[in-house]
């Protein structure tokens, strides 16, 4: 009987564990990759928090900072100019020196992309961002309130290759650009390299000839204390390294952004090797 | 600065006063003719619940395509904030005038009233210290539903609140959040007296 109370306890002890929270900005690919976080850590046998699609970069880092978040994916280009706000650093070492670990490389670079209509693009002959020089006067540009803020958004955009656009950007929620660019309400969005509505809006990404947009590799951030919370954590994070290239992740976003469908899905398809095609017809 | 949150506040009265101003327009006559027609009125009324359930984003979502009404500014945050601000008005209209005693109405009916002179003369004035009290519910929620206007560029406070967010800069969140708080309250202040006036007849 003793033994049998003490191993209830030992067991309340156990379900007390705090669970792991694992976050995600508030777009479709860190979702995705937020809920493959997650998901990989329930299967190394731990308690997850999900709290997905928490608002943008600086809201998840001072989460991370201060304790409310354990885990989220963080693009080192994001990590070093809007974070750090050292271009140059070394990004694990600079995370290392905050108390945080900048883990595995998901595999996949998701810069940022300048974005227009196919149509617009063939009409005006645009392919790189220095393209737009020529349609500067009449273009509306509309982006989301963290892209205009930045120093290393639209304005450094605008420095970096030279061009000055006759209107203002609209600023609005990052969710409803691309449904602004495909309405005609605005003429010129960015978006993520990665992000599967540009195939199937019929969008073109201009090409950064100028280098401007730094790498976007994406990487696990954890909090140092992560395997206290749940052992085995780390090493669970550590097997997602390499996992999607570019054109895996934009298919994997193309299920969610295109097909509609559930983001639980589509991220255990991902996990499990076969991201797109095959898993869609066995949906079917 | 002062003077940007000056201009932006300004916005943001515009923004509630036209929305809040059309809501009255046009959810008056609807609470009243739900109260004629009870059958259509109560599938009006079940519609204009179900508006309030959907979220701004997915609101604006909808409208952005749509021509006249939607777009990318201004006007179609003021459509998204009319539609949520039928609920009380019309809610309140209806109640209103249901809740007349029906001894008074049936007193006007023997004085041969027309329809027209027992809505006017009777319904309505009983109804309008309700009205009126949903008119004030629709304008202190406006002023803060109001804030989502610049999710689509339509300006107002909400513009220091998204920009704040965004750079986590809290004095920004403040500029869009203290003066939204400030003109709540007034306006709860001002339409209470309102209604206080109205009760008194």
């Amino acid at each position: 009987m003793k033994r049998f109370v003490v191993a209830l306890v030992l067991l309340a002890a156990c379900s007390q564990k705090k669970p792991i929270v694992v976050g995600s900005k508030n777009f479709t690919e860190s979702v995705i990759l937020g809920e493959m976080v997650a998901q990989k850590l329930e299967s190394a046998g731990c308690k997850v928090d999900r709290r997905l699609n928490m608002g943008g970069t600086f809201v998840c880092d001072s989460a991370m900072t201060s304790g409310a978040l354990d885990t989220y994916v963080e693009y080192s280009g994001t990590a070093l100019e809007a974070i750090l706000k050292q271009p140059k650093a070394d990004v694990a070492a600079a995370y290392t020196k905050r108390g945080l670990h900048w883990g595995p490389a998901l595999g996949f670079n998701n810069t940022f992309a300048m974005i227009v209509r196919r149509d617009d693009a063939s009409r005006s002959g645009l392919r790189s961002i220095s393209d737009l020089g020529k349609v500067a006067a009449q273009f509306q540009p509309g982006f989301g309130y963290e892209f205009v803020e930045r120093p290393d958004g639209w304005n450094g955009l605008l420095h970096a290759y030279g061009l000055a656009f006759a209107k203002a950007p609209k600023t609005m929620d990052l969710g409803l650009t691309y449904k602004a660019l495909a309405s005609n309400e605005v003429d010129l969005i960015a978006g993520n390299s990665t992000d599967g509505l540009i195939e199937s809006l019929g969008l073109v990404a201009l090409d950064d000839d100028r280098h401007y947009f730094p790498r976007y590799d994406a990487a696990v951030v954890s909090r140092n204390d992560i395997d206290r919370k749940c052992g085995g954590a780390s090493h669970a994070l550590e097997s997602l390294r390499g996992m999607l290239d570019d054109a895996a992740m934009r298919r994997v976003n193309f299920e969610v952004d295109g097909k509609k469908r559930d983001v639980a899905d589509v991220a255990r398809e991902a996990l499990s090797g076969h991201a797109a095609g095959a898993g869609a017809t066995k949906a079917r | 600065m002062t003077a940007d949150i000056i201009r932006i506040t300004g916005e943001h009265m515009l923004i509630v006063a036209i929305a809040v101003g059309v809501a009255i327009v046009l959810g008056i006559p609807l609470g009243i003719y739900c109260t004629r027609n009870p059958r259509a009125g109560r599938v009006a009324l079940r519609v204009i619940d179900a508006i309030q359930t959907i979220p701004s984003l997915a609101l604006f979502g909808f409208l952005i395509p749509v021509p006249f009404i939607g777009g990318i500014g201004m006007r179609t945050a003021i459509v998204a904030l009319i539609l949520y601000s039928l609920l009380p008005i019309v809610r309140n209209t209806f109640v209103g005038i249901q809740g007349v005693d029906p001894i008074v109405r049936d007193a006007g009916v023997a004085l041969g009233l027309t329809s027209r002179q027992l809505l006017f003369d009777v319904e309505l004035p009983l109804a309008m210290p309700s009205i009126v009290a949903g008119i004030r519910i629709a304008t202190v929620i406006g002023i803060g539903v109001a804030t989502i206007a610049a999710a689509v560029g339509g300006g107002g406070l909400g513009t220091f609140i998204f920009r704040g967010v965004a750079m986590v800069d809290t004095r920004l969140i403040l500029a869009g959040a203290l003066p939204a708080a400030a003109l709540a309250l007034i306006a709860d202040v001002v339409l209470s007296a309102v209604e206080r006036r109205v009760i008194k007849g």
